[in-house]
């Protein structure tokens, strides 16, 4: 009886087909354990089903895989409800659940452990063991992920050789085991010729000595004799219905191999050392490739004697089962060629098989977070796009009327996916100090300023805002994208310099909202704010009954209040301003209006306008380092890089739109566009948009010096353009100051 | 009948080992192969061996998902693995073997405005540097692609795509063997199962190599292996800008041919192609956490397959057959390094993180170009190992992490 299971409490597929439907399954020799690839049907739809691994089910519609060797086709049909996963942590592991499988449950459970079984003919297939350890199996009710916390016991048994000789594509050929299935299943099996080790419980004629081919009966498909030849040469014939082929056994221990450096035991015929059969002479060694001994013979002669190099050379092992037909059968060969025995294949997973849809199921998405305002922004028909790992509101459907609102009225943009972080302590302005590069001491209580954050080889990694609220209390902003890695480096570096700090993430927890343009401050003061901070300032107040902190900076390049504030009042403030300013004009921005504001300022976004290796010389942005501070994280490497020639530099474009006959055309080039200086290649286009109060296309992007100087007049999309210092926009900054 | 059978290439295994070589290349695969094929027949250099500790082929040149592209992010990348696709195209014809080189196309999906810019930005600069993409929409990949749901399953939308028509496929193991075969047949030594344990210096030079076979001396020492680099470098004093990380892949059973382009979407951090025998095949990005091991993980699997489902959703009811996991020398600029280290007869050829296979051809005739001349070839100047020090990294966001 086989370790992986003993008799299944239903029929098999297979045994059904044999038995009840007439179906003439396509030859080969039967295993009924799941190793062979012999009974492969599609079964509702899903190809490559084992037959002999499904329960019968009345109404299942099978189509046998076509004996010709046409393939399946590349198509999953129709719906399918989506398949469970279950988790499951216990302390023991046995997979099979033969003789010896049985005895370890038992055993492990007699000693109080929870146990997990999982075995084949319960149609439960294991297709891996992975670290963790992880032992995953598919079973016709979904997904089983078992964490065991103890052993791993592998009871999968050994399977039985397959025939390697002519004629073993024929129907009617069995393994021993099989046999004795089958005829348990009644199956008819007809006039039985035995080979090797004969079947329990069949009356069958023995066949002696040496397998040499099967002979097709009157039906060519079907095996009508079996041809053995004695130890003097003498062949025999031997008439029959059904040949039982009980030709040794090789362990199943693919997951035993698998989960090696793990805490794993095997047990029972597993652990029989794996039964080397006669070298093939002649015919199909690998049914599933139709690699046949003449292929392996070929590949050997011109030098492929590694296990693993005949594999890949012929294919064969590569197929439905893996190597578990082939695998004896070509160790055998290269073996008679004068090498030491190989090893088989390493093993990995799947060790059985299952649908993507299968192994997929208990995956999600990564969630993308909305802000508090999400259903506000989609209530005012905003369209919202995924932006710096947000949903965030790309436009609310006229950009242009969102960016005129900035520059001539009042508008307000839900900034609350910026990072947040909150840094206090004794440490804090020690930290601080370590980690940007520009002297944060003198940065007054009140006062905030815009910063950039580098890495120890002077690249930046994300910028933002530093404020300080008190001596030891600081608030700082990162990119929205940035803010996981961020926070991730404020913490490792806290932690190795040892810092008394404490590090408090904000980002969920405060909403911010972006009061901007000309008129802000009047509806500011509407909101019950009279004294708003002045420029690069910020304090508490609050705004409509909402208590905020008030950052005064600006993106935008218009006077700006940054308005964090507890989430749970972010829906409110929202009503409140777009309320109170409902005369003046007032409309929410979009990100894509924002893009266009902060480019008309020269405003750099980190991840689109740099690199990984992006130095604030680079970017010239070199007023964003002070190397006169002793020290900060990059220092070194600035110093050491800015002795070197710079290369190229993130530049500020402008480009002319093309007059028609009645109006100016903008053409604005796409962003990606790239450079040209002359017949050179000189860079890319980052960021570009038209300004509308410019009247012009405006442009950041990459340049490439040549020898030693930054070109002047370039070409993009065909056309030229000037290289112009940024801020393209309002340079002095008045606006923004107010 | 097998029709994957490799029926011509014949590897004449050399039968004893020289105890001197003119150059030793530390790895066979693909890289250490060509190189050594390139010295034999551009440069008439063929006192050469090429040490494989393993057998040919069996590192990452046999576990990778055979793709062949240009579609790069920086220009000298594009220039250099053009010239690769360029050579691969002719590789058959050169070699006389049936390499099963097809060209199928890929598609670069953007789900993202910022993904949008990217597949732009990859067109423009791959159009500048001689290799064609172009930017395509939505209508264009169901022309190319009918099977993708452009909708994402309603989650992941596609915006558009790059699309590069020269992505194409060859079978990786007999582009090794095709090497190495020609290799051998000019004379150059090639021994598996001999592991490199030491390499020798004489006063700063290079002199030769400790192997399990004994000592071999040659003046110049490449080192071509994939995976453990650092461990080579370290023997020479040399520390590279290098880290380890698993890559992994997974493959169906066989179905009919009706899957014809490669397509890839960094969104979704994955990829899928069909294969000559059917089966398809579908990779993601590389394991965050670096390691040497070749475990296979199950998350990768789920997810990846959950994740190219969305794209995909023909793939549902396809049975997996096999997983497996190469690991990728990542540099800290995500492009390769080639050429002179500082070190006298010592080279390296590594950070090929995911993108070895599609090098190897130009890898090999370039390396073996330096080694004839001793002067550095233009088309991989760029990637010279003091580019680190020099501060004149290649960061190239077109193949960050992706195959």
């Amino acid at each position: 009886m086989a370790e992986f299971g003993g008799q299944m409490a239903a029929d098999s597929l297979l045994t059904h087909l044999l038995r009840d439907a007439g179906v003439a399954i396509g030859g080969g020799c039967l295993c009924l354990a799941g190793d062979c690839p012999h009974c492969l049907a599609t079964v509702d739809g899903v190809s490559y089903v084992r037959t002999c691994q499904v329960t019968f089910r009345e109404g299942a519609a099978v189509t046998l895989h076509a004996a010709n060797g046409q393939l399946p086709p590349l198509e999953s049909p129709g719906e399918r409800p989506p398949v469970t996963a279950r988790t499951t942590h216990c302390d023991i592991v046995v997979i099979g659940q033969g003789p010896a499988g049985r005895v370890a449950a038992t055993d492990a459970r007699s000693v109080g452990a929870h146990v997990v079984t999982l075995d084949a003919r319960e149609g439960q297939d294991v297709i891996g063991v992975y670290p963790g350890p992880l032992v995953v199996a598919r079973t016709e009710d979904g997904m089983r992920h078992v964490y065991p916390r103890g052993e791993i016991v592998v009871a999968t048994g050994a399977s039985e050789i397959q025939p390697a000789v002519p004629g073993n594509h024929l129907r009617g050929l069995v393994t021993a085991r099989a046999a004795a299935e089958l005829a348990a299943s009644g199956v008819p099996l007809g006039q039985v010729v035995a080979v090797g080790t004969p079947p329990d419980g069949i009356v069958c004629e023995l066949a002696s000595g040496t397998l040499v081919r099967f002979e097709p009966s009157s039906d060519p498909t079907r095996v009508g004799a079996v041809v053995m030849r004695d130890p003097g040469g003498v062949e025999t014939r031997l008439a029959c219905d059904t040949v039982s082929l009980g030709l040794g056994l090789t362990p199943r221990d693919a997951l035993l191999r698998m989960a090696r450096g793990m805490n794993v035991r095997g047990v029972g015929d597993v652990l029989l050392p794996a039964h080397v059969p006669p070298c093939p002479v002649e015919g199909t060694v690998c049914p599933c490739a139709g690699v046949t001994v003449a292929d392996l013979a070929s590949v050997h002669a011109r030098g492929f004697h590694e296990l693993e190099l005949v594999k890949r050379a012929t294919l064969a092992g590569t197929g439905p089962c893996q190597g578990a037909g082939c695998v004896p059968h070509i160790r055998a060969f290269l073996a008679a060629q004068g090498a030491a025995l190989q090893p088989p294949f390493t093993a990995r997973p799947v060790t059985r098989q299952l649908t993507i849809g299968e192994v997929a199921a208990g995956a999600h998405h990564a969630v993308t977070p909305r802000t508090a305002l999400h259903e506000e922004h989609v209530g005012l028909g905003a369209i919202m796009e995924r932006l710096g790992g947000w949903w965030r509101p790309w436009h609310y459907g006229d950009v242009d009327a969102e960016y005129s609102a900035v520059r001539t009225g009042v508008s307000i943009c839900d900034v609350s996916t910026l990072g947040k972080m909150q840094v206090s302590g004794p440490g804090a302005l020690a930290l601080l100090e370590h980690l940007y590069p520009v002297p944060i001491s003198t940065l007054a209580p009140g006062r905030a300023r815009y910063v950039f954050l580098l890495d120890e080889r002077g690249y930046v990694i994300d910028d933002g805002m530093v404020a300080r609220e008190s001596d030891t209390r600081f608030n700082l902003t990162f990119t929205s994208g940035g803010a996981t890695f961020a926070e991730m480096w404020v913490r490792d570096w806290a932690e190795s310099l040892g810092a008394d700090v404490r590090l408090m993430n904000q980002t969920f927890s405060l909403g911010a909202i972006n009061v901007t343009g000309p008129r802000a401050a009047e509806l500011l003061a509407r909101a019950g704010v009279g004294a708003p901070p002045a420029f690069l300032h910020h304090g508490q107040a609050d705004v409509a009954g909402v208590p905020c902190r008030i950052y005064r900076l600006s993106f935008t390049g218009e006077v700006s209040f940054e308005l964090h504030h507890a989430a749970a009042d972010s829906v409110r403030l929202w009503h409140a301003l777009l309320s109170l300013g409902q005369d003046l004009g007032i409309r929410p921005h979009g990100l894509k209006a924002l893009l266009k504001l902060r480019l008309e300022k020269g405003h750099l976004i980190v991840g689109q306008d740099t690199d990984f290796d992006s130095s604030l010389r680079r970017l010239g942005c070199e007023w964003a380092v002070r190397l006169d501070k002793p020290a900060f994280i990059g220092r070194q490497a600035v110093l050491r890089t800015n002795r070197l020639p710079l290369d190229r530099q993130l530049c500020g474009f402008e480009m002319d739109g093309e007059q028609t006959t009645s109006e100016v055309v903008c053409r604005t080039p796409a962003e990606g566009a790239t450079i040209w200086d002359g017949e050179d290649l000189a860079g890319v286009v980052t960021s570009t948009t038209w300004s509308p109060t410019l009247g012009k296309s405006i442009m950041l992007g990459w340049l490439r010096l040549k020898d030693g100087q930054l070109p002047t007049d370039v070409t993009i999309d065909g056309r030229t353009a000037r290289r112009v210092p940024t801020p393209f926009y309002d340079p002095e900054g008045r606006r923004a100051r107010g | 009948m097998n029709e994957f059978v490799e029926r011509a290439i014949d590897l004449r295994w050399p039968t004893e080992v020289k105890r001197a070589y003119d150059v030793v290349i530390i790895g066979g695969g693909g890289h250490g192969l060509a190189t050594a094929y390139y010295l034999a027949t551009r440069h008439g250099i063929t006192n050469v061996a090429v040490l494989e500790c393993s057998y040919i082929g069996g590192g990452n040149s046999g576990r990778n998902t055979t793709i062949i592209r240009a579609n790069y992010g920086v220009p000298e990348a594009v220039r250099f693995y053009q010239r690769s696709v360029d050579l691969y195209a002719h590789l058959e014809q050169e070699t006389d073997r049936a390499l099963m080189h097809k060209t199928k196309g890929l598609l670069w999906i953007a789900h993202s405005e910022a993904g949008i810019r990217q597949e732009r930005a990859r067109a423009a600069v791959n159009t500048a540097c001689g290799a064609s993409t172009e930017y395509v929409d939505p209508g264009t990949i169901r022309e190319i692609c009918p099977q993708i749901d452009l909708t994402g399953n309603g989650v992941w939308p596609v915006y558009g795509a790059s699309y590069h028509p020269a992505g194409s496929t060859a079978r990786h193991d007999r582009v090794v063997w095709a090497y190495a075969e020609g290799a051998m047949r000019l004379g150059v030594d090639v021994f598996q199962r001999t592991g490199v344990t030491g390499i020798r210096m004489d006063r700063g030079r290079v002199t030769g190599v400790e192997t399990s076979d004994g000592p071999i001396a040659a003046g110049i020492v490449l080192s071509a292996v994939g995976g453990h680099v650092t461990t080579i470098a370290s023997m020479v004093g040399l520390r590279l800008p290098i880290r380890t990380h698993p890559l992994q892949a997974f493959v169906t059973n066989r179905y009919a041919q009706a899957f014809h382009p490669i397509v890839a979407s960094s969104g979704l951090g994955g990829y899928a192609s069909q294969t000559a025998k059917g089966e398809m095949l579908i990779g993601a990005e590389i394991d965050r956490a670096p390691s040497y091991a070749y475990d296979s993980g199950h998350p990768f699997l789920q997810h990846c397959a959950f994740r190219m489902m969305t794209l995909l959703p023909f793939l549902r009811d396809l049975r997996v057959l096999r997983q497996w996991t190469g690991v990728c020398d990542m540099s800290t600029d995500y492009s390769p390094v080639m050429g002179l280290t500082g070190v006298d007869g010592f080279l390296v050829t590594t950070g090929w993180g995911t993108w070895g296979f599609k090098a190897i051809p130009a890898g090999g005739e370039q390396l073996a170009a330096l080694i004839a001349t001793g002067r550095t070839p233009d088309l991989i100047a760029p990637f010279s190992l003091d580019r680190f020090a020099r501060d004149r990294t290649m960061a190239d966001r077109g193949s960050a992490g992706t195959h």
